[in-house]
């Protein structure tokens, strides 16, 4: 198992985001995470990825118990994210975006040449391959989500949360975002994905989590989740 | 030693009224529109000194001049949020911040020149008749002059209060001041409301300016050191404290003067390391919400 | 512009500035020059926290002050001029790792204000203490000549100038870059902001006193309060915003132009008047010309090659 949640709580105030969470996710796998609005899900990617901590329960990866690290600490030991809001370096090259996730994540390069290689490498595989120097600032909402996938498979993840990437994307975007999102777990990256567009993320995941007021309220194959009745409450409401 | 600090009380109180009132109108501006005008003191000298125009070139009574410098400071505000920051108001929190910050810097660097040109360096103070005077009540001396600035300063501020809570203008600021979007949504003009507080902050800042020239003095760089205090009196109140920030001026102004007799010199460096530590660990200030 | 072409221009360009010494003995203008090189120093010294990291530091003429201070009083007690410059610049930045750590707690607005704080503390301090001018020994002012204060001023402008250069091309540089630019998502990317805010922070300042110590040993007396003044701060930081914030020509060229206005309108109008135009013209790149004069240039440029200049 590559990531181990448990009894995970975050509290805000008096509103409880997370509320003793437990999942695992095993290596390759394709995790769907599914909820209505408010659920917690960002809030879930928020603690794994480190910017914020945990009121009680721990998060191990590999092994390895990552609760309370910082986020450059999380990403070193092999976990990305993207925001759904991207956040790219709007003032800097598409190619100086990829280098700093290059030379700063795990497996880092230190040397510039290589990494700019390197970095070559990944625009091409995601499709910005002869925007290289454009500014990040001038880019669209799709080849921003794009530079926001770039970057972070720059930093090698072994796993890769990605967080809304297919909304506001046309049909035909879609597609290809879902045949990239195939390609990358091909690598052998392990993903957990949220997601709102249901067509996609069931046609993607070997498992879905259901959160519902930051609780699990189902756990199992695509095809079980669908027909879970408390999961079809929890979207269509009383 | 009774009287020493009842005296010093009583200054402390005199000059704190002074610091309420510049900062009053900095913690409207930025409140509601979230934007730190550091050219805030540069108004108040632009307000001492046309007092001290009207009250040297056309001998009117100061005090009498205070409807005059508020009215041109209101229009002058106006003029400067149309031009300047009428674009800027409607971005996203941090750009707007940053950019607001810089025009107003480059406004802190403008001011003072002009100042310099039309007025020379040199100190102006605005001495009526009746400048020295002073009562003895119990054993303090009241000065006239500083006490009737406290009364202005509590009259504005008392003003500036019943705006915001019973006129339909107050309840537009207050609305803008939390979700702008919504309040636009809602038929407020969002943009007139902006243009009316910016002015009404930087009246204010001109009526501190009188106040200023009658108990000390005008110089072409009072700006930065009055935009200072405003600034370490805002964040001890509590941004968006209105009321918060007349009590705060008033605590400062105290805690100086009383301080002064025992710090002498580093008085005003400890309170601005005091202001430093609150800044750190309590950064919502004494009145303001978590 | 290729590798070549720059180590040449550069090379060229510091080599007619060695020999400016040598082709005039007009004080007027050897001090014209040595103040550009300090502005260029200073402005540049800011640049690495302002301009690259997008940390606005509003205290910078605490280590300003820190670096003329210490230096000065270091060579006049005996120590050779160069060791003494270091020094001074080490305790610049070494009150820069003091307070580094609580600064960068503050966020956004409040490290504006804080570190503009926290320098008029240490102004006031440094005033109530010292607060007559400190004069040159006669013998000193007896042999004063201005050329070695222009030839360190040269060299400190050069290593200055290196540095920046130096860290734009690095990994350190777009790391600096990148937390001014998104903070979060440079974090999530595996960059220590705390870390790097610190080292720019420390170059920076370390830079910074080296400017002082120039200023420091250029001036027959000076007072010590005044080395600390904000003026020293919001100088940088206007120069390097017109110049063009965050790239290496940018202070070079807002610096030869502001102390150049600074000369030509003295001559015209009362003293500080170069400040109201550079005020006019921060406002106008604020709203304008984000990239300042060096996106003005470039503008020109692509104006005038016209077509044959694919974008």
């Amino acid at each position: 198992m590559i990531l181990e949640v448990k009894d995970l709580s975050k509290t805000f105030g008096g509103l409880v985001a997370i509320r003793d969470l437990n999942f695992v996710v095993n290596k390759g796998q394709i995790v769907g995470l599914i909820g209505p609005n408010g659920s917690g899900k960002t809030t879930l990617f928020n603690l794994i990825s480190g910017v914020l901590k945990p009121d009680k329960g721990f998060i191990k990866f590999n092994g390895m118990p990552i609760t309370g690290l910082k986020p450059h600490g999380v990403c070193q030991k092999g976990i990305a994210r993207t925001f759904q809001l991207t956040k790219p370096f709007a003032n800097m090259t598409i190619l100086q975006n990829v280098m700093v996730a290059k030379m700063y994540g795990s497996e880092s390069i230190r040397n510039m040449k290589q990494a700019r290689e390197e970095c070559e490498k990944i625009l091409e595989f995601i499709g910005l391959a002869g925007k290289s120097s454009a500014t990040a600032a001038t880019f669209g909402l799709v080849d921003r989500k794009r530079l926001e996938i770039a970057r972070a498979l720059a930093t090698k993840p072994r796993l890769l949360l990605l967080d809304e990437v297919m909304s506001g994307l046309t049909a035909a975007e879609m597609e290809e975002a879902i045949s990239l999102v195939k390609s990358i777990g091909d690598f052998g990256i392990t993903l957990i994905i949220v997601e709102h567009v249901m067509k996609a993320i069931l046609e993607i995941s070997d498992k879905l989590i259901v959160l519902n007021y930051g609780e699990k309220i189902a756990e199992g194959t695509p095809q079980e989740v669908v027909h879970n009745k408390k999961v079809i409450e929890a979207y269509l409401g009383e | 030693m009774t009287e020493l600090l009842a005296q010093t009380f009583v200054n402390g109180i005199n000059i704190g009224a002074l610091y309420g009132l510049i900062t009053v109108g900095l913690s409207l501006t930025l409140g509601v529109m979230k934007i730190l005008n550091i050219a805030h003191g540069e108004f108040l000298m632009v307000g001492g000194y046309f007092a001290f125009w009207l009250f040297k070139l056309f001998n009117i009574d100061p005090f009498l001049s205070l409807p005059l410098v508020a009215i041109a400071l209101f229009l002058l505000g106006g003029l400067f949020y149309r031009i300047l920051l009428a674009g800027v108001a409607r971005f996203h929190e941090e750009v707007k911040l940053k950019n607001s910050l810089l025009i107003g810097f480059g406004l802190f660097l403008i001011f003072p020149q002009i100042a310099i040109t039309l007025w020379t360096a040199d100190e102006r103070a605005i001495t009526p008749a009746y400048s020295g005077g002073s009562l003895p009540i119990l054993n303090v001396r009241v000065a006239y002059v500083p006490f009737a600035g406290v009364i202005v300063a509590i009259v504005v501020i008392l003003f500036l209060h019943l705006l915001l809570k019973k006129t339909y203008f107050g309840k537009a600021v207050r609305g803008t001041s939390e979700n702008w979007k919504a309040a636009k949504l809602m038929g407020i003009n969002v943009d007139r409301t902006y243009l009316i507080t910016f002015a009404l902050g930087v009246a204010m800042a001109g009526l501190a300016g009188v106040l200023v020239g009658l108990t000390q003095s005008i110089t072409p760089d009072v700006g930065m050191s009055w935009t200072l205090k405003a600034l370490i009196v805002v964040v001890l109140a509590g941004i968006g404290s209105v009321g918060g920030a007349f009590f705060a001026g008033l605590i400062l102004g105290v805690v100086e003067s009383v301080g002064a007799i025992f710090m002498g010199p580093y008085t005003v460096a400890l309170g601005l390391l005091i202001f430093l530590l609150i800044l750190m660990f309590r950064p919502q200030g004494l009145f303001g919400k978590s | 512009m290729d590798r070549w072409k720059q180590i040449l221009i550069t090379g060229g360009i510091l080599a007619l500035l060695a020999l400016v010494p040598l082709t005039t003995t007009r004080t007027d203008l050897l001090t014209w020059f040595t103040f550009t090189l300090l502005y260029i120093t200073l402005s540049q010294s800011w640049n690495i926290i302002g301009g690259y990291t997008g940390q606005q530091n509003l205290g910078h003429a605490a280590f300003f002050g820190l670096g003329a201070l210490s230096s000065r009083y270091l060579w006049l007690s005996g120590i050779p001029l160069p060791i003494a410059f270091l020094l001074g610049a080490l305790v610049a930045a070494f009150f820069a790792l003091v307070i580094g750590f609580p600064a960068f707690r503050l966020r956004g607005i409040y490290f504006v204000i804080g570190t503009l704080v926290l320098a008029e503390i240490l102004r006031i301090v440094v005033d109530t203490l010292l607060p007559r001018a400190l004069v040159l020994p006669s013998k000193l002012l007896s042999t004063y000549s201005l050329v070695p204060r222009y030839y360190i001023s040269l060299g400190i402008a050069f290593l200055t100038v290196a540095a920046v250069y130096a860290i734009s091309r690095s990994r350190l540089g777009l790391g600096l870059m990148s937390i001014r630019e998104n903070e979060d998502a440079a974090e999530t990317l595996g960059v220590n902001t705390q870390i790097h805010k610190l080292v720019a922070f420390l170059i920076s300042t370390f830079f910074a006193g080296l400017a002082g110590g120039i200023y420091a040993y250029y001036s027959s007396a000076v007072q010590p309060g005044y080395l600390f003044q904000p003026v020293w701060t919001f100088d940088a930081v206007i120069i390097v915003f017109v110049g063009g914030v965050g790239t290496i020509l940018g202070p070079i060229i807002g610096s030869v132009f502001f102390v150049l206005l600074q000369r030509l309108l003295s001559l015209y109008l009362p003293g500080g008047m170069h400040l109201a135009v550079f005020g006019v013209l921060f406002i106008i790149v604020v709203l304008f010309l984000p990239g300042g004069l060096i996106e003005l240039m470039s503008k020109l440029r692509n104006r005038i090659l016209g077509g044959s200049r694919l974008n």
